[in-house]
């Protein structure tokens, strides 16, 4: 029975919303148009995807290949110096002729990863590449060892650079993707074996018996495809923080989530409008407790902020689509991560939507509170435009949800899945909020 | 004293609220009510009577001062939620979701009392049917008419076929026809769903037509309980004569003689301004009454002409008044019930 009605009232919320056109137009068109328009004066990096249209150069970056190899003398970690550190006896001009890689970075090598930190952060280096020792033996396919385990790669950019950093991030990621997908290690896989068959007689036998007898039959495609998640590729600034990267993930997600946060507050403060309507009066006297017409409400709101954002992460994901002239999802490759920052966000919106409501009396003070809230929020969440490089403001940020949500979105688009303290700031926020205006927000249910 | 034939009693009923200067003020005074199952029970009273927060105690929206209410033996305070399954609600502000439709109005409240599938369905059918608004069920409230939207807020009380029916006002603001039509359907409430009704106005006429039972209210107290005979009882039951006289001016003496008149306990004369006529506007016609009061008035009324004929009063007009609520009302507070 309460349950019925607690659905009852949450579905009138959410169904009063998304039959309102115009209200639609506000929640959910507008922020995809803004965020498309903002993430376009970033063009020139939405594209980027393919390397060819990169406005940077010369990045400094020094690779530190770890990797030990596999026995058989393959080293995948290699193929990274091999393609971003050009050969030393080309001239500066005729390396850059030669690929867009040598041209983008001016890579290095050094053995030490302390050396390579330390050089980001003194600002020697703009990126660092770390290849971890056992790279080629989690991600190399052989007869002994048939599984691909997951690896990471780090990135370490100097915070000062943060868009050459990403640059240099998306192209250590596609060669990444590359290996991964078996178009160097599948080659060099199989070279090996027949390698290692030709030239010891013993191998030879067994390998050549494994293969007739089916015994020996390696799932390639199988393999290759979980393969393509399992290099991760851990993009840091020396500070910690992730850089953001792609403008439509920046700006899309803070722009979704300060769209949300006029949904949440308004969603709870609603109860106001409920009142001055009367309804709120008749449901009071009909045998409904009071607690359930708030949580109702509250439910109502939680959910309609969900599906507002999830519909945001939609549609921006199609425009990354259409802007990228390729099928990616730009929200990365954890759509159940996706969905928690969703559920987490929506559910510290509703929370300070409930505070909110338990402090306003009247709706004109709830359109004030609400607007400069939401603002306020919207503005430190980077909605507009990046507040990261103004130091105040820099930590002020950290007290919105806004930012924890973006940052999430941020990392899960980089295949950067340590999303645990954004979840659970964010559902402390909401829980903070939610206990703190729960008893102020039941008085709007007195008369 | 809780017996099977009542459905509400109220017992020591009171609310404090704070006036807009601060001040606190009892708002409704230790009411005592008693309404039986299956009447008509009007509380009557001017504006600001204390009527709405009276009721609005009884179905639990304001929590009561002190003192406490019963709809069917449970108690308001109490027992909420049992108490007010038997309620049904008619605010005196139409309460409606003005973005929904009728029918999603009718089914998201009857989800509220707890009805669902196809038993809600049918019953919203029903309801629809009653309130005459089945072809426009699939429209938007706000795009209704006030006495449409009034229907509407009726037939929500309606759904869960309350045993008590309160309304609060229900036809203020609207057109004649609208108004017939919901004093039709209160009686019928009563007459065909046997429901008790609960029922508040500051309208004398349609109190006096639908109530078996008046609580006369005015500054938070009921000042009188009864039927509207025993009521009139009360104050005499004397029938008023008046006789339009124009701008003559009629005496003291005149008026002494007429009082001579069998039956007749009193004669007054008053003047009014005729201003509402909007005949002219600079030094306003002046509208004299003579008012003559007695227990059979029809009676006295062609010697009260022919007297004053015989005395030079010239009149223009007469109107025989039997006694009514506005004259309890006037004579238990000293003051017109519309002012
Ligand atoms: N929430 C409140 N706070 C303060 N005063 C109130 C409140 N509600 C009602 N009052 C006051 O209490 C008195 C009684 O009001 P109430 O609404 O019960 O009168 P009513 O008889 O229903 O009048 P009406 O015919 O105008 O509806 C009025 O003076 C009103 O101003
Ligand atoms: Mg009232």
């Amino acid at each position: 029975m309460i349950l019925q009605k607690l659905l009852t009232l949450a579905w009138r919320e959410i169904y009063v919303t998304f039959t309102d056109r115009s209200l639609l137009l506000i929640l959910v068109v507008t922020p995809l148009v803004l965020a498309t328009i903002i993430g376009s004066a970033f063009s020139g990096l939405i594209g980027a995807g393919g390397g060819r249209d990169v406005p940077v150069s010369d990045v400094s970056t020094v690779i530190v290949n770890q990797d030990q190899g596999l026995a058989d003398g393959t080293n995948h970690g290699q193929i990274f110096i091999d393609l971003l550190v050009p050969p030393a006896d080309l001239s500066p001009e005729a390396a850059n002729a030669e690929s867009i890689l040598f041209e983008l970075t001016n890579a290095v090598t050094l053995d030490d990863p302390e050396a390579a930190r330390e050089g980001v952060s003194t600002g020697a280096y703009v990126v660092a590449i770390i290849i971890p020792p056992d790279f080629s033996e989690r991600i190399g396919v052989s007869q002994d060892d048939m599984t691909i385990e997951p690896t990471t790669i780090e990135v370490i950019g100097n915070e000062s650079a943060p868009i050459s950093a990403n640059v240099v991030t998306m192209v250590v990621r596609s060669i990444a993707n590359d290996i991964a997908a078996g178009n160097i290690t599948i080659a060099s896989t199989i070279e090996a074996l027949i390698d290692r068959a030709t030239s010891d007689l013993g191998f030879g036998m067994e390998f050549l018996a494994a293969n007739n007898s089916g015994e020996f039959n390696p799932d390639f495609d199988a393999a290759f495809t979980t393969a393509a998640a399992s290099i991760t590729i851990e993009q840091q600034t020396v500070s910690g923080d992730v850089v953001g990267f792609n403008p439509l993930v920046t700006f899309g997600s803070a722009q979704a989530v300060f769209f949300m946060t006029f949904t949440a507050l308004y969603g709870v403060a609603s109860l106001l409008d409920d009142r001055k309507d009367g309804t709120l009066q008749r449901l009071i006297m009909s045998p409904t407790p009071r607690w359930v017409i708030l949580i109702g409400k509250i439910i109502g709101t939680f959910v309609t902020c969900v599906l507002q954002v999830s519909l945001l992460i939609i549609g921006l994901a199609v425009i990354g689509i259409l802007l990228q002239g390729e099928v990616t999802f730009i929200w990365g490759n954890n759509p159940l991560g996706v969905f928690a920052v969703v559920l987490a966000v929506a559910f510290a919106g509703s929370g300070i939507g409930v505070f909110v409501s338990g402090i306003v009396k009247t709706q004109e003070q709830s359109n004030i509170v609400v607007t400069v809230i939401a603002m306020v929020f919207g503005i430190l969440g980077g909605a507009f435009f990046t507040v990261q490089g103004i130091p105040i403001i820099r930590d002020l940020t950290q007290l919105t949800p806004n930012y924890w949500a973006v940052d999430a979105f941020t990392r899960l688009s980089q295949l950067d899945n340590t999303i645990g303290l954004n979840l659970i700031v964010l559902v402390a926020l909401g829980a903070a909020f939610f206990t703190a205006g729960l008893f102020l927000a039941s008085r709007r249910l007195e008369f | 004293m809780t017996t099977s034939t009542t459905m509400v009693e109220v017992r020591g009923l009171a609310k404090q609220f704070k006036a807009a200067n601060g001040t606190p003020f009892f708002a409704v005074k230790d009411v005592d009510l008693d309404i039986r199952k299956g009447e008509i029970y009007s509380l009557l009273g001017p504006n600001g009577a204390g009527k709405t927060t009276t009721i609005s105690m009884i179905g639990g929206l304001i929590a009561p001062t002190r003192g406490d209410a019963k709809i069917g033996g449970y108690s308001i305070t109490k027992q909420p939620l049992d108490a007010k399954r038997l309620l049904g609600v008619v605010p005196q502000e139409i309460a409606l979701y003005p973005t929904l439709t009728a029918r999603q109005n009718l089914e998201f409240f009857g989800r509220m009392y707890g009805m669902s599938g196809a038993a809600l369905k049918s019953r919203v059918d029903e309801v629809l049917e009653f309130i005459d608004l089945t072809d426009k069920q699939n429209e938007r409230v706000d795009k209704f008419s006030g006495g449409m939207k009034r229907r509407v807020n009726i037939g929500i009380g309606l759904l869960h076929k309350p045993q008590l029916m309160y309304m609060d006002e229900p036809t203020v603001g609207i057109d004649p026809q609208n108004r017939r039509r919901i004093l039709d359907t209160v009686l019928r409430m009563r007459d065909e769903f046997g429901m008790t009704v609960l029922y508040t106005s500051h309208l004398m006429e349609e109190v006096q037509e639908i109530s078996d039972r008046v609580g006369i209210m005015d500054h938070g107290e009921i000042m009188a309980i009864g039927t509207v005979g025993e009521l009139i009882q009360k104050i005499g039951e004397e029938d008023m004569l008046i006789f339009r006289v124009g701008t003559q001016s009629v005496s003291s003496v005149q008026l002494e003689r007429l009082k001579t008149v069998e039956g007749v306990t009193s004669v007054t004369y008053e003047q009014t301004a005729k201003a509402a006529n909007g005949e002219g506007n600079g030094s306003l016609p002046i509208d004299g009454r003579v008012v003559a009061r007695a227990k059979r008035g029809r009676q006295a009324l062609p010697d009260l002409i022919g007297l004053a004929n015989a005395d030079g009063i010239e009149i223009q007009s007469v109107e025989v008044r039997e006694p009514d609520l506005e004259a309890v009302f006037l004579s238990l507070t000293g003051r017109a019930l519309r002012d």
